[in-house]
């Protein structure tokens, strides 16, 4: 077994996530994806389409930059798509740009998000969050969101949402189906472990834990009972020894998703 | 028709109450001269109209500028939270009308189009819907599918940042991304005051005309602020001032810190000059423009 951190192993289970020929989109401050994005382009997925930041389209940047959102990620871009009239079209249109990969800052047992406010008065919030930007569209638009979180913990990991700021399986079962919803939350990464969601109930299910986690740990760290799946849980696939020298060496030099993860480094 | 006029002038369209909507991603492109002299000349009660606020937004919450929020999020991105708007909307002077990017697309769009509202299929399924009386859900006349109508929405100035424009107000981009601020904005709004990297000769535009992205019959005022973003990014020009932005969020936390900031980058500086020499002048404009 190679040596790896949890970073790496969070870059390596979202990137086995994409096909060759999948449409992918990032949002701001998202290291981890914009990495998975890179590796998987350089590995099995040459043909992934990117676009950066929603805006920038193929771009080649030499390692992952300091934002996510700012003009380093989509350097050498083939396109700059517009946001009014070109990207939002595009990704309105159920045909093209079918997976996001998102945080938030509370995820439910049915893969609602909140980026909005903590606390039960909306109008004067605990919290004020940062809002729900795209998501709240990329929710109710069948579209495959791919979340990510490096700290698994019970405040993050609802049972319920404060607020619904986007859209995931609602109360689960049907019910986004009878709102006439397409595809919706697909995979959850976090620092401990992959999580799914069960294809009848849309409950949120154990895929696999990250070696060294016991599933206790990942039930401890969530804010509601888990489903699980039938048989053994599975421990997550570890980087192999050429993915981390390429996270480490070409992807990223910096540690930017080693800062992302809170991790130190090695 | 010269557009030309002095910073001070421009600002004096924008009058207390207004809806202003301002060029903003997070830590790219706004326009900063004119949201530091909104702070000077002491505004009031404005709504700020943005897609994604930055650092400009924590400004004029913590001036007490803006007492409403209309736009899809506020974050310095890796430099975290707006702490001072925080704050704002969690004592309730600043109120949020959230809206999801296609929301805040549409109600512009229909706002340009001088229509009554333009619909979207976002946002269904989000309690969004129940706490913002512009959006409302309806039948689809011809399918009979239930999506959102979002109720047009003409700001009365819209304030962006350009690398260039003649002095009739004809406005042009180098190549580099473009947020709907310039896309839909200025099509929206009643006035538009642009500021510019540099001010040319129409002469220079007409090599590109395929880059002049605002007409000048939309525009209202134009006023040359060469680094007018700072410490914002304005691409392909200049990256962010990362330790511009690392410096107000080490202040933004206390009110008293924060005012600090304030004056000294923003009330006191009495010219962009001023502002940017305070700001660490010709050795940090170097560091931004080094990309």
């Amino acid at each position: 077994m190679s040596d790896y951190t949890v970073d790496e192993i969070m870059c390596t289970t979202l990137a086995s996530r994409f096909q060759d020929g999948d449409e992918v989109c990032n949002g701001m401050a998202s290291f981890i994806p914009v990495a998975a994005i890179m590796l998987a382009r350089l590995m099995h997925a040459p043909g992934l389409v990117w676009l950066a930041g929603a805006a920038g389209l193929d771009p080649r940047p030499e390692r992952v930059p300091a934002s996510t959102l700012e003009a380093p990620l989509w350097r050498d871009s083939v396109m700059y798509l517009e946001q009014y009239s070109d990207f939002w079209h595009y990704a309105q249109n159920g045909r093209n740009l079918g997976i996001f990969c998102v945080g938030a800052a509370q995820l439910d047992m049915y893969g609602n998000a909140n980026n909005s406010v903590i606390g039960s008065d909306y109008h004067r919030p605990k919290v004020r969050l940062p809002g729900t930007a795209g998501l709240g569209d990329m929710g109710s638009l069948g579209k495959r969101l791919f979340y990510w979180n490096t700290n698994h913990n019970p405040r993050a990991l609802v049972e319920k949402v404060d607020f619904r700021s986007a859209a995931g399986y609602l109360d689960g079962g049907d019910e986004r189906e009878r709102l006439g919803l397409g595809p919706g939350p697909e995979v959850v990464v976090t620092n401990l472990a992959v999580l799914d969601f069960h294809p009848e109930s849309k409950r949120m299910r154990l895929v696999s834990v990250h070696p060294g986690v016991t599933v206790e740990q990942v039930q401890e760290a969530t804010g509601f009972e888990l489903l699980l799946p039938d048989g053994d849980v599975a421990e997550t696939a570890t980087p192999t020894e050429e993915q981390v020298h390429l996270l480490r060496d070409r992807i990223d030099p910096d540690g930017l998703c080693k800062r992302e993860a809170g991790v130190a480094r090695p | 028709m010269s557009k030309v006029m002095s910073i001070e002038d421009a600002v004096a369209l924008v009058e207390d109450g207004n809806v202003v909507a301002l060029q903003n991603m997070a830590t790219q492109a706004a326009p900063m001269a004119l949201v530091r002299e909104l702070i000077r000349q002491e505004k009031r009660n404005l709504g700020l109209v943005c897609l994604v606020g930055g650092i400009a937004v924590d400004w004029l919450a913590a001036a007490g500028v803006i007492d409403r929020f209309i736009g899809a999020a506020v974050s310095m991105e890796t430099f975290g939270l707006c702490q001072q708007y925080r704050k704002a909307v969690e004592e309730g002077r600043v109120h949020v009308e959230e809206l999801s990017e296609t929301a805040l697309n549409a109600r512009l769009g229909a706002g340009a189009r001088n229509l009554p509202s333009l619909p979207t299929r976002g946002l269904i399924g989000t309690d969004i819907l129940a706490v913002n009386e512009n959006l409302k859900t309806f039948e689809d006349p011809f399918t009979g599918e239930t999506l959102v109508a979002c109720r047009a929405l003409v700001p009365d100035v819209a304030l962006v940042h350009a690398h260039r424009a003649d002095e009739q107000g004809n406005v042009q981009y180098e190549p580099t991304i473009l947020w709907p601020d310039v896309g839909i904005f200025p099509k929206a709004a009643r006035r538009t005051i642009v500021t510019v990297e540099e001010i040319v000769d129409s002469e220079v535009l007409r090599r590109n005309p395929d880059r002049t992205v605002l007409p000048g019959f939309r525009v209202d005022a134009v006023v040359e602020v060469p680094y007018g973003a700072h410490p914002t990014s304005f691409y392909p020009r200049y990256g962010y001032d990362a330790r511009f932005h690392i410096d107000w969020t080490k202040v933004s936390r206390d009110d008293e810190q924060a005012q600090e900031f304030l004056r000294r980058y923003v009330r006191e500086p009495e010219t962009h000059a001023d502002y940017l020499q305070a700001a660490g002048g010709a050795e940090r404009l170097i560091e931004v423009t080094r990309l």
